[in-house]
């Protein structure tokens, strides 16, 4: 399916490097280092050169803490989404909420996406990126509480439990007016999942491909990786690019990753095996 | 009037083998505008690798590429009275990177191979050396019958750029 991200196309065979940008303290990975907008924006600068072709801005960290309203969430992405639209008109901008407010608001200063981490928590999220004109990225957290840690999840088969929350949200957005190109899907590794759901989802994602909507992962340094590695945040980037070759061997098309290089090199090199890119120059033996 | 172009025969022209970027773009170019003046349906004269190569260039050419008339003329297939498409090449053992590594003796048979293919007055050299050289000669040994005494040729392309003598050349008599 050709995939629209707002104001940009991608073609049927294109895999997208989604990088993160926090716009928040405290988050897990970089613990406030572009919390400054200049940071910020320096960050963008940086995974633009690096080839990224989307960034995800997010103002409020995934974990529990401190409550972050809307006003203040608002605060923290807007100004800086209008920025980041201004500099690089070519550049898919994604935003991470699940508030409708913040989505609506981030769409008039120029976003592409919306990224709903949370799976659908605000009902009325798909309306304001259908209002938008943005694309929108449904996620299965398991019914999950907006920042909330899982505890005791069990399902039956985390894996039709993903596919058939994620295509019933796709189905409430596309109803609700989003194009059917603009929707995506998640499983949303760790969200509403202890690090054997993430494993299995790994280990099974063809089955989310197949339902043919473009699969994104969010893999980057999580904790499915440290616990499966016992490796603690910061040495966890070989098990990311470990389950990014999985995902990319069954066909994701979308990768939010914080190491834009490395995670780029990863998927084609596995596109290449899977047959689906040429090799950047192959001269060898055929001279 | 007979028509007669040279390529090699590189496996990186046959689209199974396409990169995202062309790592043989300038022969790529000079061997499609030599086959697009050749015109359609020529005799290939080719080992069956080569063949191979010939077919992948023929096929590129069906849709008709826009190219300023040379100095043999613009594009008039339709009065050629015959036309071929032979696939040879030089030495693959120019240098230490090449595939065959470096022969001493191969820039001297490439010389020599040049000479006797563009002067139109020169024998061709000993093809048991050449191909101990892993020059690509069937195609070649069967133009040297074809080419009548004296006709020179159109050189568009001659170099090594991985250790293998490539040459494009046009003969039109």
């Amino acid at each position: 399916m050709t995939l629209q991200l707002g104001r940009h196309a991608f073609a049927d065979d294109a895999t997208l490097m989604m990088a993160i940008v926090n716009r928040t303290p405290d988050s897990f990975y970089d613990q406030g280092a572009t919390w400054a907008e200049d940071s910020a924006f320096s960050r963008v600068e940086l995974v633009v050169s690096q080839g990224a072709e989307i960034v995800d801005i997010g103002g409020i960290k995934a974990a529990p803490g401190v409550e972050i309203s809307a006003a203040e969430e608002m605060s923290r992405v807007v100004d800086f989404v209008a920025r980041v639209r201004a500099a690089f008109p070519s550049l898919v901008i994604s935003v991470d909420t699940w508030r409708a407010s913040v989505a609506a608001a981030v769409c008039a200063a120029g976003a592409d996406v919306v990224n709903d981490a949370w799976g659908g928590a605000d009902p009325e999220l798909v309306d304001a990126a259908a209002e938008g004109g943005a694309a929108i990225i449904c996620t299965h957290t398991g019914g999950a509480t907006p920042r909330t840690r899982p505890y005791r999840i069990e399902y039956d088969d985390v894996v039709a439990a993903a596919i058939a929350d994620t295509v019933a949200y796709a189905a409430r957005a596309i109803a609700a007016g989003v194009s059917p190109e603009s929707v995506v899907i998640d499983p949303a590794h760790d969200f509403g999942k202890n690090t054997f759901h993430s494993l299995e989802v790994t280990r099974r994602l063809g089955e989310m491909v197949e339902t043919g909507y473009p699969v994104l992962v969010s893999l980057s340094n999580k904790d499915f990786v440290g616990e499966t590695l016992d490796q603690q945040v910061g040495s966890r980037l070989i098990g990311t690019l470990a389950a990014t070759a999985v995902c990319a061997l069954a066909g994701a098309r979308i990768y939010r990753v914080h190491e834009v290089v490395e995670t780029r090199q990863t998927v084609d090199m596995v596109s290449s095996i899977a047959g689906r890119r040429p090799p950047a120059r192959a001269i060898r033996g055929l001279q | 009037m007979t028509r007669v172009v040279l390529v090699p025969g590189v496996l990186a022209l046959l689209p199974a083998y396409a990169s995202l970027e062309d790592p043989v773009a300038d022969l790529r170019a000079a061997c499609l505008a030599a086959v697009t003046w050749l015109g359609p349906d020529p005799v290939v004269l080719a080992d069956a690798q080569g063949a191979r190569v010939a077919a992948a260039l023929l096929a590129a050419c069906t849709e008709p590429l826009v190219e300023a008339p040379g100095p043999l003329g613009p594009s008039l297939a339709a009065t050629a009275e015959a036309s071929y498409l032979v696939v040879g090449n030089g030495s693959a053992r120019r240098t230490e990177k090449a595939p065959g590594h470096l022969d001493e003796r191969a820039a001297a048979y490439d010389d020599a191979l040049r000479a006797a293919l563009t002067s139109g007055d020169g024998d061709l050299p000993d093809l048991e050396v050449g191909r101990s050289l892993l020059a690509s000669l069937d195609g070649i040994d069967r133009l040297a019958d074809l080419l009548p005494p004296g006709v020179g040729a159109r050189v568009d392309y001659d170099d090594d750029p991985f250790g293998v003598q490539y040459w494009v050349l046009r003969w039109q008599w």
